[in-house]
C-alpha cells in the first residue's frame, strides 16, 4: 500500500522536472505554429507523442521482469548521472559562469530559421514546420521518459510518475496557449536547480537502497538528501559569485 | 535520419555532457559497492559515504566548469 510520504515526492519530482522539458517543447512547437500555422505545428507533434506512446507501450512491460534491486541500482545511477549533470550546470548559471537558458532567445531563432525557409514551396515549407515540431516534441519527451521511469522506478510508483509528468504537460499547455507566448516567466534555471537536487536526491537513495543499505528513516531520508544537495549548489553558487567579484 | 540523429545526441547530451562528472559518480557507486561487498564498509554507513563522495563529485565538478 502506498503512503504519502512515497507518493508526494514521486510527483512533485516528476512534475517538477518533466515541466522544464515540457516548456522547452512548447517553445518550439508555439514557434512553428506561429510562422507556418497551428496544423503544421499540431501534426509533428501529435506524430512525436504517438511514437513515444508507442515506445513506451512496447518497452515498459519489460521493466517488470527485471529483478527490483538490479533496477533501483540502475535508476539510481541513471538519476544520479542525470541529476548531478543538471545541479552543476545550474550552479554555474547561479553563480554566473555560464549565460542563463533564455526561451525568448530559443523562440526567436526557431522562428527565424522556419521564416527563412518559408520562401520555399508551400508544401514544403509546411513538412519542414511539422518536422521541427515533430523533432522538438520527440526529443523532449524521450527525456520526460527518462524521468518518469527514473522517479518511479519502485513498484507501483511508475503510476504517480505518469500522473506527475501528466499534469506537467497539461498545466505548462494550458498556461502556455493562455498567454500565446513563450513561458519565459516560469524561471529556468530556479526549476533546474530544484529538478538537479531532486534527482540527485533520488539518484543516491535509491543507489544504497539497491545496494542492500537501507537508509535511517525510511524514504524520508529522501527530503534530506534534497535539502542537502540544495544546500550545497546554493553555497557553491555564492561561493562562486562572490569568487567572481572579488576578480573583477 | 536527422531525426534519429538528434534523438541519439539528446541521450548522449543527457549523460556525456560531463564525462569527468559522470565517471565520478559512477565511481563513487563502485567504491561503495565494492566497500560493502569486502565488508569494508557497514551497511548502515554507507549513505553518508555515498552522499558525501556525491558531494565531493559535485564540488569539483562546480569547480572545474568554474575554471573552463
Amino acid at each position: 500500500m502506498l503512503n504519502l510520504a512515497q507518493t508526494a515526492p514521486i510527483v512533485g519530482a516528476a512534475f517538477i522536472a518533466s515541466s522544464v522539458e515540457v516548456v522547452e517543447a512548447f517553445t518550439i512547437v508555439l514557434a512553428v505554429s506561429v510562422v507556418r500555422g497551428v496544423r503544421p505545428a499540431a501534426i509533428g507533434a501529435a506524430a512525436a507523442l504517438a511514437v513515444l506512446a508507442c515506445v513506451v507501450a512496447a518497452f515498459g512491460p519489460l521493466l517488470a521482469s527485471v529483478p527490483v534491486h538490479g533496477l533501483q541500482l540502475a535508476v539510481g545511477i541513471l538519476l544520479l548521472v542525470f541529476g548531478l549533470g543538471w545541479l552543476r550546470k545550474a550552479v554555474l548559471r547561479a553563480g554566473g559562469v555560464l549565460a542563463l537558458h533564455d526561451e525568448d532567445q530559443a523562440f526567436a531563432k526557431e522562428t527565424q530559421a522556419l521564416r527563412g525557409h518559408a520562401g520555399a514551396r508551400e508544401t514544403a515549407a509546411n513538412w519542414l514546420a511539422g518536422t521541427v515540431a515533430f523533432k522538438a516534441v520527440l526529443l523532449e519527451g524521450t527525456e520526460v521518459v527518462f524521468i518518469v521511469l527514473a522517479v518511479g522506478a519502485r513498484p507501483g510508483l511508475l503510476v504517480p510518475a505518469a500522473v506527475g509528468a501528466a499534469a506537467a504537460c497539461v498545466l505548462v499547455l494550458a498556461l502556455g496557449l493562455a498567454v500565446r507566448r513563450p513561458l519565459a516567466k516560469i524561471p529556468e534555471n530556479s526549476l533546474k536547480f530544484l529538478v538537479g537536487g531532486m534527482l540527485t536526491g533520488f539518484g543516491t537513495f535509491w543507489c544504497c537502497e539497491g545496494l542492500g543499505a537501507p537508509w535511517p528513516g525510511g524514504d524520508w531520508a529522501i527530503l534530506g538528501l534534497v535539502a542537502l544537495y540544495l544546500a550545497a549548489g546554493l553555497a557553491l553558487s555564492v561561493t562562486l559569485r562572490r569568487t567572481a567579484r572579488r576578480m573583477a | 535520419m536527422e531525426v534519429l540523429r538528434a534523438l541519439a545526441a539528446t541521450i548522449a547530451k543527457m549523460f556525456a555532457t560531463d564525462l569527468w562528472l559522470t565517471a565520478t559518480a559512477l565511481a563513487a557507486v563502485g567504491l561503495c559497492a565494492a566497500g560493502l561487498r569486502g565488508h569494508f564498509i557497514a551497511p548502515a554507513v554507507l549513505p553518508f559515504v555515498l552522499a558525501g563522495g556525491v558531494l565531493i563529485a559535485l564540488t569539483v565538478g562546480v569547480i572545474r566548469g568554474a575554471r573552463r
